[in-house]
């Protein structure tokens, strides 16, 4: 456009503006996948906002994160280690999960494949470490989701709703993952193009993004 | 689609966000650890998961790459919450002393104002 | 960064015919055929509610009279007619009707971008309405703690539906979130991406603005409510206490303690309000096309009615606790949300003053769909301006939980989007079917339904200052209640089981011209959008011809055009050479 001026010379005034699609080159699951992340965004913040208003109007003690999670090695309790190591898996596994889309991009479907499963395998080891937390956390310390020994029973409840809300996300993300690398391994994309993998990177990326969030604000507040 | 107009960058930039997650969430960790209180606490441990969320989205997620009509319509939506959780922030705090007022024991009890209705 | 012009990608996307009778109309991935399925099962539920108003309107004319409803049947029947009226039948019925009607016609696609998607989000739609009537066949039969389901008392004993209605409640409106957010990421993505050339979003027809919007803030607000069925859920199933306080309930202490019902409050409208414009934007948005159709006339200020649209979304994530002035809520949000609930009758107001200039001096025909729009503009208008009431603390303190409130939402957000959606089948019906709708029964319809519901709703405003309080089972002897009432409200309840009855005259109606009625032909409204363009009408499985979709060349809005032959001009057709604009737009 030769005359442009003022607010159409803005790329992104531009793109609004242009007829066909507004996210230029983006394909459909991608901007379907962002937009759905956008929603999930909505429904995890209202949880945290939740667990933030019964933690801040109870007026019992509420259990210092970092002792209950706390794990003993060689012998002396380290806080939080178990949660450390989780948070050290998840993002590992975003890691991985990048390499993967940009093998997808080079059309290197075996190795995209092989990253995308090693992310898999890393989410579900993190679930299983969330089982273990959770059985620790029911049987050693006596939390459970209506009350416990130390202080607010809204401890448990939100401990619970909020990690297991996050656990279902990623083992539903193991599952996705699983099934597309399967696919990607089988040559199934080589017509239409690997966008799918970045597709599900971007869940994958959104669960860790998630978890963040959680252990800033559950575990460290 | 064309397949190669997709998000392609070099690997070399992931490991580098990748090691700099790391760092910033010992760090957090090591906020814990050290025991911090106050402000402080909650200054270094939200900018820590300010930083670590905003590389996820930007490097990881691509966002960084998007046109910004994208990154607009993804990250202008969220500041309705923002609102959410602020005005909530307050309401947990007048909830709270009301609670203290009516149930609680103050430390420092104030008579109170005679009812008036 | 430059990206060249894209070629629209379902233009050579062929579409899949199906065959047997189960994939060309159960499961069918055609977004007509989706929307003809959201439509028959919401107007359907619908009618479920409509049977409960007139049981309740029963009752409050002529109470002590029918022994079948005790208290409890009286708020089982309130929390049903409320919820499915607002999110099975309104909801449902524009977003997953309309919208999915006319989101690809309009907008010149040949489906939804994920149409196995789209065939999901009916059935799992579907599904929620099975779950939520079968709360009337659990033991205990549906909750009866009103469609806002406040805790604590929605889940103690007391409540009709505690055992079981509660469950099946909570679920239902868990399973209706899945499925709006599988079609609603369809709808927006659709609208965003797969336009046809030369259709900007500055040439939608407001119809499309107005679904598009309202879906936006579907998948934003439904979150907040898809939390709070989900603590409730656990508050009433293993005893979390997320917003159970301590309590005692009939002389017995429970294991609650600690929780907040504020925060449910909270949650709830964080979710409500804006749910109010999910069923007020489409109306918005059909009934600008409504009007300016029927008018002959350009819409006025479309440009202005767009931003309208984007500015009441905006807005409506923060007015929220207007619904909470006697809550107990912190003192100083009163003063908050009675701010920004004036600010967004600013944008309100302004799409009501742009409709009636867009009727001023035109060439109106008073045809059916015209008059249901017009009832709308009045009707809204009348709805509106109690709402400017409630809006301000002072004022809402006293009318609250009254019959005004009662009154003013059923204008605001029961009738007239209603209307709005009466007048739109009477307009689309001709393009779903081929076939006209009876003409003479329209016009029954219309005056019995539009004057009906002024008889029904008028005095109820009158009824909330005498101090008739909502959500009653019966009014009794109560000294502040004027005699004047049992007059009113038996009034009010022949009104209602007249308006409920000849609703039959419009179901006829559908059922009769689609036997008999007149050929309609492609375009009998001579309107300019796309979807009365198609070539085939119906439409059929892909919209448009094989490998080709139609181009945009203009607006919407081309009615009465000076020096044009008709007095429309469709969006397909080209701009003269004089005024030609240029046409890449990169
Ligand atoms: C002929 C049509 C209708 C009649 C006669 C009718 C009648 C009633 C009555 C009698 C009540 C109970 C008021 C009380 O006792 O406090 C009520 C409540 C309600 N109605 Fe309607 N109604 C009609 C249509 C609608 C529509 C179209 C909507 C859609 C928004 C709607 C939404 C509601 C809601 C949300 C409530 C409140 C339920 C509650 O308090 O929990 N109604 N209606
Ligand atoms: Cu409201």
């Amino acid at each position: 456009m030769a005359e442009a001026t003022g607010w159409r010379n803005l790329q992104v005034v531009d793109d609004w503006a242009a007829d066909v699609e507004v996210f230029r080159g983006v394909p459909w699951g991608k901007a379907m996948m962002w937009i759905f992340l956008l929603s999930d965004t909505f429904i995890f913040t209202c949880f945290l906002t939740a667990y933030m208003t019964v933690r801040m109007t109870t007026a019992e003690p509420w259990p210092n994160p970092s002792e209950v999670f706390a794990l003993e090695a060689f012998g002396v309790p380290v806080p939080l280690l178990l949660i450390a190591i989780m948070t050290f898996i998840l993002i590992t596994s975003s890691g991985t999960m990048a390499m993967a889309v940009n093998m997808g991009y080079r059309r290197r479907r075996g190795p995209a494949a092989l990253l995308m499963v090693i992310t898999a395998l890393l989410g579900a080891s993190f679930v299983g470490m969330q089982a273990f937390e959770w059985t620790k956390l029911i049987t050693d310390e006596g939390v459970r989701p209506w009350g416990n020994p130390m202080g607010a029973p809204q401890f448990g409840s939100t401990f619970f709703m909020i990690t297991g809300f996050h656990g279902l996300h990623v083992s539903a993300g193991v599952v996705y993952l699983a099934v597309v690398a399967w696919r990607v391994w089988r040559g199934r994309y080589e017509k239409q193009g690997y966008d799918i993998v970045e597709i599900t990177g971007l869940y994958w990326h959104f669960v860790d993004l998630v978890w963040v969030f959680i252990f800033a604000f559950f575990y460290l507040w | 689609m064309a397949a190669d107009t997709g998000q392609q960058h070099p690997i070399s930039v992931y490991f580098w966000i990748w090691a700099l997650l790391f760092v910033f969430s010992a760090a957090s960790y090591t906020v814990d650890y050290i025991g911090f209180q106050g402000y402080m606490r909650w200054a270094l441990i939200i900018i820590f998961m300010m930083l670590k969320a905003g590389f996820i989205v930007a490097i990881f997620m691509h966002m960084r790459w998007e046109r910004v009509a994208l990154i607009t319509a993804i990250l202008v939506p969220p500041g309705a919450l923002l609102v959410l959780v602020a005005l909530m922030a307050m309401e947990s705090d007048y909830t709270w002393a009301t609670r203290i007022l009516y149930f609680g024991e103050d430390p420092a009890p104030v008579p109170l104002p005679p009812p008036s209705h | 960064m430059a990206v060249e012009a894209q070629v629209p990608y379902q233009e050579a996307i062929e579409v899949h015919h199906p065959h047997s009778w189960v994939t060309k109309y159960w499961f069918s991935q055609d977004h007509k055929v989706i929307a003809i399925q959201y439509g028959i099962t919401a107007i359907g539920v619908g009618l479920v509610a409509l049977v409960l108003s007139a049981l309740m309107r029963l009752q409050l004319g002529f109470p002590d009279t029918f022994d079948f409803i005790d208290p409890e049947a009286y708020y089982q029947f309130i929390t049903m007619h409320g919820m499915i009226m607002v999110i099975y039948l309104l909801t449902a019925l524009l977003l997953g009707g309309f919208g999915n009607y006319l989101i690809p016609l309009m907008c010149g696609a040949r489906d939804m971008v994920f149409p196995f998607v789209n065939m999901i989000s009916y059935h799992v739609y579907f599904l929620s309405v099975i779950v939520l009537l079968a709360s009337y066949f659990v033991p205990g039969g549906p909750t009866g703690a009103g469609w806002t389901l406040y805790p604590p008392q929605a889940i103690l004993e007391g409540t009709p539906g505690v055992d079981w209605g509660i469950l099946t409640m909570l679920g239902s409106l868990a399973i209706f979130i899945v499925a709006f957010t599988m079609g609603g990421l369809n709808y927006v993505t659709t609208i965003l991406q797969a336009r046809t050339r030369g259709m900007t979003l500055m040439r939608m027809p407001l119809s499309v603005w107005g679904i598009f919007i309202a879906t936006v803030l579907g998948l934003l607000a439904f979150p907040a409510l898809f939390v709070s069925a989900i603590m409730m859920l656990l508050d009433k199933t293993i005893g979390t206490s997320f917003f159970m306080p301590a309590i005692s309930s009939m002389g017995e202490t429970l294991d609650y303690s600690g929780g907040s019902p504020l925060l449910f409050q909270h949650l709830f409208w964080f979710f409500g309000h804006p749910e109010v414009y999910i069923v007020a934007l489409p109306a918005f948005g059909i009934v600008s096309d409504l009007i300016s159709t029927h008018a002959r006339k350009n819409i006025f200020g479309y440009r202005m009615m767009v931003w309208a649209i984007v500015a009441i979304g905006v807005l409506s994530f923060i007015v929220w606790a207007h619904h909470m002035y006697v809550s107990g809520m912190h003192p100083w949000f009163g003063f908050f949300f009675a701010t920004t609930t004036l600010i967004i009758a600013v944008p309100t107001a302004i799409k009501v003053y742009n409709w009636t200039l867009t009727l001023w001096r035109a060439n109106i025909h008073l045809t059916v769909p015209m008059l249901f729009a017009i009832a709308f503009v009045i009707t809204f208008v009348m709805g509106g301006i109690t709402g400017l009431f409630l809006g301000n603390v002072i004022v809402d303190v006293p009318l609250s939980d009254t019959y005004f409130v009662v009154a003013h939402f059923h204008m605001v957000m029961g009738v007239s989007p209603i209307l709005v959606i009466f007048g739109a089948i009477y307009h689309w019906y001709p393009k779903m079917t081929g076939k006209m709708l009876n003409d003479t029964l329209g016009h029954i319809h219309f005056w019995v339904t539009f004057l009906g519901t002024y008889i029904i709703y008028y005095p109820m405003h009158y009824l909330g200052f005498v101090g008739v309080p909502r959500r009653y089972f019966a009014n009794g002897e109560m000294a502040i209640i004027d005699s004047s009432v049992e007059m009113l409200n038996q009034t009010i309840t022949v009104a209602a089981l007249i308006v409920g009855i000849f609703q039959a005259v419009f179901i006829w109606n559908l059922i009769y011209s689609y036997f008999r009625g007149k050929d309609s032909g492609h375009n009998p409204w001579k309107a300019t959008t796309l979807e009365w363009q198609t070539p085939e009408t119906p439409p059929r499985h892909g919209n448009w011809e094989d490998k080709k979709l139609p181009t945009v060349h203009r607006w919407a809005y081309d009615y009465s055009v000076p020096g044009e032959e008709d007095d429309f001009v469709p969006q397909t057709v080209p701009q003269k050479a004089v005024q030609a604009e240029p046409q890449s737009a990169t």
